[in-house]
């Protein structure tokens, strides 16, 4: 035993112990549980939702969510950093906003690089699709918003009949062939290969582009459905009824609480309150009150208390023994 | 003359921590409850994780999503023992938490451990967290859309991209198993150097022993 060791436990007794055979002992009982855990309860993996999947199965939302973006509706399309240089709706606590202190560096253009983009690949293959996006790209901002906003009305009454939708007529200009265009793209399979190309990499991992895209509405449709929104405590759900990150339950529950639950600024908040915990937790050996508290919980005295009752079984030297710690 | 740097090492060792320390056969008799099982569990808990991780790593994620792939039935399962051993590890950390706490274990100069532990749990949840991302299911896919936006209201954002498949799984089985491994150790080296903390208001020895 070292010096330090030595001289910290000179007063104490000492009793056998074998590090190694305890924490085999454990190691063993903790494969044993997890191993019948996986056996019977298997784990979680609902598989993602893809463009093929949103295309073939519901049309309209595909049409919708794609003439959503190509409008500038987009849920990042005014998002601040690191996504657009725009600042104003960047997060801020007390005229804070860490977000824009590095810039825009992950840029993302929602109409450019979700929508046009990917139109320009299936204008390749399809010349309707090239005419409609040559005559879009032709015309005023103003005639191209007028389009899509009409479209995305027509949209709202739209019918499906074995995988065709209808709209009522109107002066939509290219923007049905565009979406269209978009709709066969998904239905291709080929929607995510599009949106993640354009990285640079001929083998790119990054998937930024392709999660963007049904963010907004599909995909907080289907969270809905597995309660993992986030004002159904989502952070900490699981699908199905598997157990999800429960250790952040202080963190959601941040969200279900004013400011928090209806806050612009409801993430920043939440974060600066659980940095603020973690850093109590940290520094907590020094903080008065918390680090004084565990003397008058008691609930050491239930821990150690083999440890008590033998002290209580003993009298100080002065006094003469009053009993044996091993009795 | 230079300072010989092997013999510091040695000093420091043998100053700080003997065989003894590090492979104890014997310990305080107050070491006697079930509260100092939790930091061993979720050792173990960590054990079976890189066990588990390094297997999925080789054969890769289609083995482990139970795709077409030959053995993705073994995959598969494999996936699930290092999903139990997540919940495991921190129903085993909270409790040596909460224990820790209720046992003031930061007396007698041991806030170093305390604080090398917090700094860990905070790296275990944050790795976790990419654990999620990177399973290339619909957890990954929502929770990567909806995490980025408290990242990047703190601007962690800028480095970190929740929707970056590859730095996310390179981070999970690399830089954060590391890191944490580093802080665990350094947790242990504390822990096996100080030895186990006294019971508050523990007597002296001449007042317990027979």
């Amino acid at each position: 035993m070292s010096n330090r060791t030595e001289e910290y436990l000179k007063d104490i007794p000492m009793k056998p112990y074998d590090l190694l055979r305890e924490g085999l002992i454990v190691l063993g009982l903790a494969t044993v549980v997890v191993v019948i855990l996986a056996a019977v309860f298997r784990s979680p993996d609902y598989p993602t939702v893809r463009g093929e999947d949103v295309a073939n199965l519901e049309p309209i939302a595909f049409l919708q969510t794609s003439a959503d973006i190509l409008a500038g509706n987009h849920g990042v399309q005014d998002y601040g950093p690191p996504y657009t240089s725009d600042s104003e709706n960047a997060q801020s606590l007390l005229g804070v906003a860490p977000a824009n202190w590095f810039g825009a560096t992950i840029p993302v253009d929602p109409t450019e690089d979700l929508v046009l983009r990917p139109l320009q690949r299936v204008a390749i293959l399809n010349s309707d699709v090239a005419n409609a996006l040559q005559e879009y790209q032709a015309a005023s901002p103003d005639e191209q918003q007028t389009w899509v906003t009409a479209y995305l009305d027509a949209l709202d009454e739209a019918t499906e009949t074995n995988g065709e939708v209808s709209i009522p007529p109107g002066d939509y200009g290219p923007v049905p062939t565009m979406m269209n265009g978009m709709l066969a793209l998904g239905r291709a399979g080929l929607l995510e290969g599009a949106l993640d190309s354009g990285s640079g990499l001929p083998y790119s991992l990054d998937n930024t582009k392709s999660l963007l895209f049904f963010q907004d509405d599909v995909d907080a449709a289907v969270a809905e459905t597995l309660d993992m929104k986030g004002d159904q405590w989502g952070v900490s759900n699981e699908t199905g009824r598997f157990p999800g990150a429960w250790w952040l339950w202080p963190y959601a529950f941040l969200y279900q609480i004013p400011p928090m639950s209806s806050s612009p600024n409801a993430d920043l908040q939440a974060i600066a309150i659980a940095f603020a915990a973690f850093l109590l937790l940290l520094l907590l050996p020094f903080i008065p009150i918390i680090r004084w508290l565990p003397r008058h919980l008691g609930i050491h005295r239930l821990i150690w208390r083999d440890w008590y009752r033998r002290s209580e079984n003993v009298r100080p030297k002065a006094d003469g023994p009053r009993g044996s710690i091993n009795a | 003359m230079s300072m010989n740097l092997t013999r510091s090492a040695q000093r420091f060792l043998t100053g700080n921590l003997t065989l003894e320390d590090a492979l104890p056969t014997r310990m305080p008799v107050y070491v006697s409850s079930v509260a100092y099982l939790f930091g061993v569990t979720a050792l173990s808990a960590i054990g079976v994780l890189v066990v588990t991780g390094v297997t999925m790593s080789v054969f890769g994620p289609e083995w482990y999503h139970g795709g077409e792939a030959p053995g993705s039935g073994v995959g598969r399962f494999v996936n699930a023992i290092h999903f139990w051993s997540v919940q495991l590890l921190f129903f085993a950390l909270i409790a040596h938490v909460a224990t820790k706490y209720a046992m003031a274990a930061w007396r007698d100069g041991r806030w170093k451990t305390w604080m090398v532990g917090a700094l860990a749990l905070g790296v275990a949840i944050f790795s976790a967290l990419t654990g999620f991302l990177a399973q290339t299911n619909w957890d990954s896919q929502w929770i990567a859309v909806q995490a980025k936006d408290a990242l990047n209201a703190v601007g962690i954002g800028a480095f970190f991209n929740t929707m970056n498949t590859g730095q996310v799984l390179t981070l999970h089985v690399v830089a954060l198993p590391l890191l944490l491994g580093l802080l665990v150790g350094v947790h242990l080296f504390f822990i096996r150097r100080d030895g186990p903390v006294k019971p508050i208001d523990a007597r002296p020895q001449d007042e317990q022993s027979n």
